[in-house]
């Protein structure tokens, strides 16, 4: 698995967590460490779906 | 045969480049600035941008722009030749006594020729300089960049047309720019 | 920081006009000032054309430290320190853009533009969700003012509101803010701020700027080669002609300024000739002024200093200059130059060009400043050297509180050297309030005008 680059994540990509939740970039600050995303899905946190949080870098497994 | 004249002109075009860039670096470090004075086009344009720390993906706005920003240099011949003048005038207390300076200059690229290298009328160039200076007893400044020259030939002689000067700092690193770049 | 020494009537002794070196080589008493001076006094930070958009910053300087000016999402102006509140890290390395986040690269904190910290990593797993982030956003300056374009701001939350701080004064500063037309503001700054460092303590281009009438004798060789906007000298100067020259300044603010009163019946005299159009641009501006601004209108300015390190000039060039102290044995100058925000592009342009063939490392005016201070500074660091005070006592005692010309009342200590051709008025007054600043304890005893005088 290849280390994700922030930098190349446009609004709508799908990212994958390492939670196993997905999520959809919103915005991208370009900063290379944070993106804004919205959770699409969260297996331990169905709550979480819909919401909007900062997502840390090291928290991405791939992009879906 | 034809690209083998050619390769010949451009080497001798390179040489002839280099020398006159050696040349030009000889005039000032021996402080014969009124003779460097006649190496520029009467409509010379001498550029030294400012450079900013930018975003990965901005670097369009790096450099200070030229004709609308503040820059370090941005003028012509008229204020070259009064910066040359009051150096001249042994008051000047930033160059008097006078700096020791010695121009490196190295890498010498031709970017374009124009009409052909067989008979240039025209030549874009790009070298680096290193530019010591020392001066009263310690004091000592290193500047290290880039140049971009237009020059052209005028009645047999090559005249600098444009200069732009990159230096390869961000705050100043020298209390002044008195000497030529 | 306090190194108990005493300041006023000691090291700064305005009584007989001398001061002593160490003030300015000392490392004590720099790192004193830096305590004492820099985290009280307003100082400069940069102007709002340069964070015109939301998310837009620049990365300024207060003292020796760096710091963020930017605009939040709601449009609010902020100044925070750059430096991340986990382990430190410059939060910004860029000179000026536009964001909606500064991120730490060490550890990954991140920072929205109203300075609140928005981004934690491993907040949940590492912190338990337990950190309190609402008191770890940027530090933010005690206060912030924007005043005719120009941002200002204060580390103590003690001291007076920037125009109290101001004073009179402001009516000298908005000479270099207002159009020359004597519209309130108008004014922008160029692209490009510069920045150089110049090997001596930021107390000698400060006293430079607040009013050293008499080292124009160094300019000689730039004043023979001519640079100035009519093809002579370095600046048009045919108002001295005609002009009372004075000296201005605020005892109890620290701040000064020169300043040229023309006379009522006299208009301008012409300027700017080597341009048809910036000079016909200027005359109207005049006519303007003195139509809009009525007796004031006969004012213009000549350097001054807000105190204790902002240098303006209101005109050839238009600038502002802050001194960074970098150390007692350096200083980190940024300038930037402004220009009518509605003049034409020639005017504009012609203007530019000007500025930079006179001031600034490239400049032919101030090349020999920085030469004159390096030198200055270096030859007083000695141990015999400091032994012997510098002398300002130049003009002493010659100023009057009340001074007044042709019809025109003009507000601060004044000191005439039309005919005295130089003082060292304003240089005693910027030492003055510095030796205030270093012997109170606190502003209670630096607002002296709250206290009216028994």
């Amino acid at each position: 698995m290849s280390i994700v680059n922030l930098r190349h994540l446009q609004p709508g990509a799908r990212i994958g967590l390492s939670d196993g939740s997905t999520a959809e970039v919103v915005s991208n600050p370009l900063d290379g460490i944070w993106v804004f995303a919205r959770y699409l899905s969260s297996p331990r946190d169905a709550s979480r779906v819909g919401t909007e949080e900062m997502i840390f870098a090291q928290d991405i497994v791939e992009i879906r | 045969m034809s690209d083998h004249r050619d390769d010949v002109a451009h080497l001798l075009l390179q040489q002839e480049i280099q020398s006159f860039l050696y040349q030009e670096a000889e005039l000032l470090d021996e402080r014969r600035y009124e003779e460097w004075l006649a190496l520029l086009d009467e409509d010379v344009r001498y550029w030294m941008p400012m450079r900013r720390n930018v975003k990965f993906g901005e670097l369009e706005r790096e450099f200070t722009r030229e004709g609308r920003d503040v820059n370090w240099f941005d003028e012509g011949k008229e204020t070259l030749t009064r910066r040359v003048q009051q150096i001249l005038t042994g008051v000047h207390w930033a160059e008097e006594p006078l700096s020791r300076i010695c121009h490196m200059v190295s890498n010498v690229q031709i970017l374009d020729v124009k009409p052909s290298a067989a008979a240039p009328s025209e030549v874009t160039t790009k070298s680096r300089f290193l530019i010591y200076r020392n001066r009263v007893e310690t004091e000592t400044d290193i500047l290290v960049g880039k140049r971009e020259d237009v020059l052209h030939r005028v009645d047999g002689q090559w005249k600098i047309r444009r200069r732009k000067i990159v230096l390869d700092q961000n705050v100043l690193q020298v209390k002044n720019l008195t000497f030529f770049f | 920081m306090a190194t108990g020494r005493r300041y006023r009537g000691g090291l700064v002794d305005l009584g007989t006009g001398l001061i002593s070196r160490e003030i300015f080589v000392n490392e004590e008493i720099y790192a004193e000032e830096l305590d004492r001076v820099f985290t009280r006094a307003w100082l400069f930070v940069g102007h709002e054309s340069q964070i015109s958009k939301p998310g837009d910053y620049v990365v300024s300087c207060m003292g020796e430290e760096s710091v963020i000016l930017c605009r939040d999402r709601e449009e609010r102006v902020h100044v925070f320190l750059n430096s991340c509140r986990h382990r430190g890290m410059k939060v910004c390395r860029y000179d000026e853009g536009n964001t909606p986040v500064f991120t730490c690269p060490y550890h990954g904190w991140s920072y929205a533009t109203d300075g609140k910290l928005v981004g934690v990593p491993y907040f949940r797993e590492a912190y338990h969700g337990k950190l309190d982030r609402s008191q770890f956003g940027l530090v933010e300056v005690a206060q912030l003012a924007t005043y005719k374009g120009s941002v200002w701001a204060t580390w103590d939350p003690k001291a007076p509101g920037f125009l109290e701080y101001l004073g009179e004064f402001r009516r000298y500063l908005d000479l270099t803010l207002d159009g020359w037309d004597g519209r309130d503001g108008g004014t922008e700054v160029l692209g490009g701020v510069q920045k150089w460092l110049i090997p001596c303590n930021w107390k000698f281009p400060a006293e430079n700027f607040s009013g050293d009438s008499y080292h124009n004798i160094s300019h000689r060789s730039v004043d023979m080669v001519g640079i100035g906007p009519s093809g002579s000298g370095r600046r048009d100067t045919r108002e001295r002609l005609i002009a009372r020259r004075l000296q201005i300044c605020f005892p109890e603010r620290g701040h000064q300024t020169g300043l040229y009163v023309l006379p009522k019946d006299q208009p301008t005299p012409p300027a700017y000739q080597q341009s048809p159009v910036v000079s016909e641009y200027f005359r109207h501006c005049e006519e303007e002024r003195r139509r809009r601004r009525g007796e004031w209108g006969r004012v213009t300015g000549s350097p001054g200093e807000v105190f204790p390190n902002t240098a303006l000039h209101p005109r050839q060039p238009r600038t502002f200059a802050v001194w960074h102290p970098r150390g007692p044995h350096q200083t980190e100058v940024w300038r930037w130059y402004l220009v009518d925000s509605d003049s034409p592009p020639e005017v504009k342009d012609f203007l530019r060009q000007y500025y930079i063939r006179y001031s600034g490392p490239a400049g032919l005016t101030e090349q020999d400043d920085m030469e004159n201070w390096n030198y200055a500074h270096a030859a007083s660091r000695g141990t015999i050297a400091r032994r012997y005070p510098y002398t300002y006592e130049q003009g002493m005692g010659f100023e009057v509180e009340s001074y007044e010309w042709d019809g025109l009342r003009l507000p601060g200590s004044v000191l005439d050297i039309t005919e005295a051709k130089s003082s060292e008025h304003n240089l005693r007054n910027l030492y003055r309030r510095w030796a205030e600043f270093m012997d109170a304890a606190s502003w209670d005893e630096l607002a002296t005008w709250r206290t009216p005088a028994p």
